[in-house]
């Protein structure tokens, strides 16, 4: 039992990651992560919500009617979400106007509603809030990955502390720009899929046709 | 035939089970630089033509050499008539002081000489950069080294200012080789324009190298505007108080990115184009169609506050990069659609989004370059709904 | 809660009998909604109404740490309150340019006031891009040792490219000499726009003159300076003209007859 647990929370790091393999939370991953410190935040607040409320959803899903579903786990993630949104705004409060409306939209992020959907209804509070915890630190770990090249060669530093002095501040160093704007994300996500699907090549999906090859000499 | 013999000596290392089996895209690339390839389709049921991928994109890049010679000419030209008010400095001042060539800008020689000392560096690390990542790819995915890379390089240091810095061109082009081809498969899977995406990537991550006032002619600390930023700022009509008669952008005596100014030397690379069946006229028709349109429609409509709605499509049509896209980059087989009415359509979608982002959208004063990567991306899309429609067409028909 | 009132005779059976209901059943549908919603509305609301307290701090604190920043004296180490109560706040009526009692400067919600009909106006001249103009701004003096003025700290705001910038501007004690310039809410392009943050872009502004002998407004952030000379101009941030013109628009509003000319005029005549 220990071990099938132990494998619940590592096995979305990499074999299973909610990012780059079930290819959910994508948006947020976009919009956080130019820097390093609202990713951060942001990951531990994924976290914390995915693992609650699966452990909630799952202690109440043989209660839960199915044809209000979706709606029951969505007002427990929407409660939870705003409880994060406003310890943050009470307790971290420069940090909660970096990640501005992204707390809200935590909600909204695939990986929390597809946990609940998908692991919660069907198993008990524990090992749910075991599952919610290791999907978390896997879309965290993405996040951190995708930060740490964002904020060092988009604003040369990391975690705030300068890495590379840049132009502007009379250092050598030219940020790159497009590394500060979302869509840059996609590239890097791009890049980091490519990457563990060339290390672990069972994460290749079947090709959905067949090139044909025809020797032409 | 020496050569030939020796490359038929050494082929079979090459070929499979061969001792470099792993090099030959390395080898073949070479060969077929100087040969004519081999691998030409000779019997039915395939159809026949005498054009095969290395001849188009030789015409391509035969098509851009009135484009070049501008790009020396007027490089040149720009930055003399900068020097002759700010004074000369850097290595390539030097040069032209050494060989006592002189900054007159009246001088045909002096400017080309100063231009190619601009361009020249600028092409040789898009090739050596570019080139080393194409064939990286090439051999790792066992695929050749195709010839459409000569054509990529060429438009792409064609279409980047003269002073940008030469890592930022190498990033560039890399940028645009290996995520906007190499990884969809290579050439003829491309579904983006590779020169386009490496110029892009630059204008978002490089916005103080390739835009505004001071990039576009390379002596330190002279600006000079495009007539794009101008019109935008002060109306078309400024233009003239700037030198910048329509003629004057015709032929392509105007701020710019080294190749896209003149109009009319992008002109004559469309009529060879054209003539050799290389370009698809229904794509050139439907961007300028789309292009007189829709200025037109905002002729009519007009603004108070944004004098871009004055703007005559005659004067679009000379400024910025809308006739050199609209020649090498539209006009692009791969990226764009496939099907004959798709391609009016997808002329048009550019026509259209080149006006709506120049006129438009307060940030970007050029617009041809995202109107073009935005049709490149909707392409297989207008191609899905043309094929619908000749699907219905005929089950109407026969129905 | 609710239920177990209505039901004295069977406190625990009311609830065990909704439990007992097939899943999929309608009463228990929405036995488990309205429960739910009960819980979960409770949950919020109560970390809603405990945590407004420190949130509200917080804000404050955040705006006072700006203020001292612009003025230049802010010190992490020292505590923001302590701080800042070298300051002494005013609720200024615009259009007369003097002090008024009619509201709390402590308080006073200056977006608040602009949003409100009764307190503002719609601009037809809006170079800033504001829309509706406040009749009543809160303002910050900073007196020196023997309670003279020092730096006026004034609040201007306008749209840039993408968003409407919020900053303060202080001026040296004569009105005229601008002391810094900051700006806490912003959402221009990030490298270029967003260099309004950049410090070194900021500390241009310390020692720029607003109006020359005349009395005419003469700033200016533009690429290349004006006649009037460069004790007036601030170079233009690079790459980001329509943050620049933005900054310039609102810079010349604010210090202008619709903003604190009449304000500053007072002060010059030594009236405030």
């Amino acid at each position: 039992m220990a071990h099938k647990r132990r494998e619940m929370l590592i096995d979305p790091l990499v074999d299973n990651n909610p990012i780059t393999l079930q290819v959910l939370g994508i948006c947020s991953a976009l919009a956080v992560t130019s820097s390093l410190q609202v990713a951060f935040v942001m990951s531990i607040a994924v976290t914390l919500v995915t693992a609650f409320s699966s452990m909630f959803i799952s202690m109440i899903r043989n209660q839960i009617p199915s044809s209000i579903r979706i709606i029951v786990q969505m007002v427990i993630i929407a409660s939870l979400v705003i409880l994060v949104d406003q310890m943050l705004k009470a307790f971290a409060f420069e940090i909660s106007k970096t990640l501005s409306v992204f707390v809200g939209l935590i909600i909204t992020n695939c990986i929390v509603m597809g946990r609940a959907e998908a692991f919660a209804m069907k198993n008990g509070p524990i090992d749910s809030f075991i599952d919610g915890i290791g999907n978390g630190l896997g879309y965290g770990l993405i996040l951190m990955l995708v930060g740490v090249i964002r904020e060092l060669f988009g604003s040369g530093s990391l975690f705030g502390v300068t890495i590379l002095e840049t132009v502007n501040n009379g250092g050598w160093y030219v940020p790159n720009g497009l590394l500060l704007l979302p869509p840059s994300a996609f590239f890097i996500i791009g890049l980091i899929i490519w990457a563990f699907r060339s290390w672990k090549t069972d994460q290749v999906e079947e090709r959905e046709y067949k090139i044909q090859t025809v020797e032409a000499h | 035939m020496g050569l030939r013999n020796f490359f038929d000596r050494i082929e079979p290392h090459f070929e499979k089970g061969g001792k470099w089996e792993r090099l030959f895209p390395l080898y073949e690339m070479v060969e077929s630089f100087l040969y004519t390839p081999k691998t030409v389709t000779t019997v039915a049921p395939h159809a026949r033509s005498y054009i095969d991928m290395k001849r188009i994109m030789t015409y391509v890049v035969l098509a851009t050499i009135p484009c070049i010679l501008m790009a020396l000419y007027n490089t040149g030209y720009q930055t003399n008539m900068a020097i002759a008010e700010m004074g000369a400095s850097g290595w390539r001042a030097s040069i032209v002081e050494a060989l006592g060539i002189g900054f007159d800008a009246n001088n045909v020689a002096a400017n080309m000489f100063h231009g190619l000392l601009y361009f020249l560096p600028i092409y040789i690390v898009t090739l050596v950069a570019g080139g080393v990542f194409e064939v990286v790819f090439a051999t790792v995915r066992r695929h050749e080294v195709n010839e459409g890379f000569l054509v990529s390089s060429m438009l792409y240091a064609l279409i980047v200012p003269a002073s940008t810095p030469l890592w930022q061109v190498a990033l560039g082009i890399i940028f645009g080789v290996v995520i906007g081809k190499e990884v969809f498969g290579g050439t003829g899977k491309n579904f983006l324009n590779p020169a386009l995406t490496g110029r892009a990537f630059l204008y978002f991550a490089y916005p103080a190298q390739l835009s505004g006032d001071a990039v576009w002619i390379p002596v330190d600390g002279f600006t000079g505007a495009t007539a794009l930023a101008v019109s935008a700022s002060e109306g078309f009509q400024a233009l003239a108080g700037h030198g910048m008669s329509w003629w004057n952008s015709f032929y392509g005596f105007i701020p710019g990115s080294m190749g896209e100014t003149s109009t009319l030397a992008c002109l004559l690379g469309l009529v060879f184009l054209l003539a050799t069946k290389i370009a698809n006229y229904r794509m050139v028709v439907g961007c300028l169609g789309g292009m007189i349109a829709f200025s037109l429609l905002l002729n009519w409509i007009g603004s108070d506050t944004n004098p871009m709605f004055a703007m005559p499509w005659y004067w679009h049509l000379v400024t910025g990069g809308f006739a050199f896209g609209l020649v090498f980059m539209v006009t692009e087989p791969v990226s764009g659609s496939h099907t004959n009415m798709g391609r009016y359509f997808y002329g048009a979608l550019i026509g259209f989004m080149v006006v709506m982002i120049r006129v438009i959208n307060p940030a970007f004063p050029e617009g041809m370059m995202l109107a073009i990567l935005f049709g490149n991306v909707f392409a297989p899309l207008i191609d899905y709904f043309v094929v619908q429609a000749n699907i219905k067409r005929r089950a109407k028909r026969h129905g | 809660m609710a239920d177990h009132d209505q039901t004295p005779t069977e406190p625990q059976g009311f609830i065990r009998r909704f439990l007992a209901l097939p899943t999929d059943s309608v009463p228990k549908t929405l036995f488990v909604a309205i429960s739910l919603c009960l819980v979960a509305s409770m949950i919020v609301s109560a970390a809603a109404v405990a945590l407004r307290p420190l949130q509200e701090v917080n804000a404050l604190k955040d705006k006072q740490i700006n203020i001292l920043q612009v003025a230049g004296i802010y010190d992490p180490s020292k505590d923001v309150v302590e701080s800042f109560a070298a300051f002494e706040p005013h609720v200024l009526e615009l259009k007369t340019g003097d002090f008024t009692d009619k509201f709390d400067a402590a308080s006073f919600d200056d977006r608040a006031a602009a949003a409100d009909p009764a307190t503002s106006e719609a601009l037809s001249d809006d170079p800033a891009g504001i829309g509706r103009l406040g009749d009543y701004v809160t303002v910050y003096l900073l007196r020196d040792a023997n309670g003279d003025i020092d730096k006026l700290i004034l609040p201007i705001h306008g749209y840039g490219l993408w968003s409407t910038l919020y900053g303060f501007i202080a001026l040296e004690e004569d009105g005229n000499d601008i002391f810094g310039l900051q700006f806490y809410e912003q959402a221009e392009t990030p490298g270029l726009g967003a260099e309004v943050d950049n410090p070194r872009w900021k500390a241009l502004w310390n020692g720029k003159k607003l109006r020359d002998e005349n009395g005419d407004l003469q700033i200016s952030v533009t690429k290349t300076a004006p006649a009037a000379g460069s004790e007036y101009h601030i170079d233009a941030l690079a790459g980001a003209t329509l943050t620049t013109v933005g900054v310039h628009n609102l810079v010349r509003f604010w210090m202008g007859e619709a903003g604190y000319k009449p304000f500053l005029d007072n002060l010059k005549a030594g009236n405030i």
